[in-house]
């Protein structure tokens, strides 16, 4: 059988309607949670903006009122940055509320969906890996700093010779090195798992409809 | 609320066309449901946008088509055979058409998101233009597409055709 075979056994004898859903049913859904993945995205921004509001108060708390010069800086530094990113958390919830309409060519939704979804991959790519030098620099520093000899004898401890500092130093560039190597990839392949391989699968519709 | 009394009226007139596009894209029963749900849920969001220059069953096919196609699922295992489009399984005494049809919505099933989007379109009368509206590429796109859809589809029914 051939496809104009099917489609004018289609027309002689045409499908019944099929009534399965009541109006109380419709009715019913209008008000039911999303599944779409925009959906989940609009969810998820919901939930980091809030996060991220309740972080820069404390952090920003911490700032203003903590004991110590350098865990203020450190809890200040945070604050600011988060307080930076909240604005692009709430482009970003806006674009996705806004793309609710679904009425557009296919292609174009695709498109859009796309654009939608990188643009999420993007920033919170983005907010993730600024926070981690951030992080990793701001705890040296207040190691450093607030490290207090417990024992007022050590404090007449003889200054450390050449190759131990060295030492030293090679180890904490190894540590921020491979800390960094680490998060960016286990970063990039956790937005993959979650967005990336969905992203590409739309890709490949554009594609094909562009074929 | 007298939109959501219009919306809950017309989609329950065209509810049909939800249901075919839930077979066609969904395998099993769950799936289909979660897909009914999702389909009514964006063209609830999408009904401000209908303006009325459109036939509500082309508009309501072009939301269906994009949820459809865009609806995220986890690969569970490999798809089985469902019959599309609404129609019934033919059970035991079957028909020689019976059966090339069988096996013509076995062929359709195994087609790609996009080819059985045309398909789906093609049976339901849509023309070329049309078909190119609703998908944002052009008529000559659609009709090159489709001669290749139906030689695969020839090819493909006659793995299924038990009969010849």
């Amino acid at each position: 059988m051939e496809l104009d075979e099917l489609k004018i056994l289609f027309k002689e004898q045409p499908v019944p309607m099929r009534v399965v859903k009541s109006p109380n049913d419709i009715a019913a859904l209008l008000g039911s949670k999303t599944k779409s993945v925009t959906g989940k995205i609009r969810r998820s921004l919901k939930i980091e903006i809030i996060a991220c509001i309740v972080f820069v108060v404390l952090c920003a708390g911490f700032g203003i009122f903590g004991a110590y010069t350098w865990l203020r800086i450190y809890f200040g530094i945070f604050a600011l940055i988060c307080l930076l990113f909240l604005p692009v958390l709430f482009i970003l919830h806006k674009k996705t509320t806004d793309f609710g309409s679904t009425d557009l060519p296919v292609k174009r939704n695709l498109q859009r969906l796309v654009n939608l979804m990188q643009e999420f991959i993007k920033r919170y790519f983005q907010i993730t890996m600024a926070l981690i030098p951030v992080s990793v620099f701001m705890a040296f520093l207040l190691g450093y700093y607030s490290a207090a000899p417990a024992d007022t004898n050590l404090q007449n401890t003889p200054t450390p010779n050449f190759g131990s500092i060295a030492f030293k130093i090679t180890a904490v560039i190894a540590y921020l090195v491979f800390f960094g190597w680490g998060m960016y990839y286990f970063t990039k392949w956790y937005l993959k798992k979650l967005y990336g391989n969905y992203t590409e699968q739309l890709q490949a519709l554009i594609k094909e409809l562009e074929e | 609320m007298p939109e959501a009394n219009e919306f809950i009226e017309l989609l329950n007139r065209h509810q049909n066309i939800i249901h075919k596009v839930c077979s066609l894209y969904m395998n099993d029963v769950t799936e289909r449901e979660d897909l009914f749900q999702e389909i009514t849920l964006q063209a609830w969001n999408a009904y401000g946008s209908f303006r009325g220059d459109a036939k509500f069953s082309t508009w309501l096919y072009r939301v269906a088509l994009n949820t459809a196609i865009s609806f995220y699922r986890k690969e569970k295992r490999k798809p089985d055979f469902k019959p599309v489009n609404g129609l019934p399984e033919y059970a035991e005494e079957t028909t020689e058409t019976e059966e090339q049809m069988q096996a013509m919505y076995k062929a359709i099933a195994s087609l790609s998101k996009i080819d059985k989007a045309l398909v789906m379109l093609y049976l339901e009368d849509y023309s070329y233009d049309e078909i190119g509206n609703m998908l944002g590429i052009t008529a000559n796109n659609v009709a090159v597409k489709m001669n290749r859809i139906k030689t695969k589809l020839k090819d493909e029914s006659k793995k299924h055709y038990q009969f010849g």
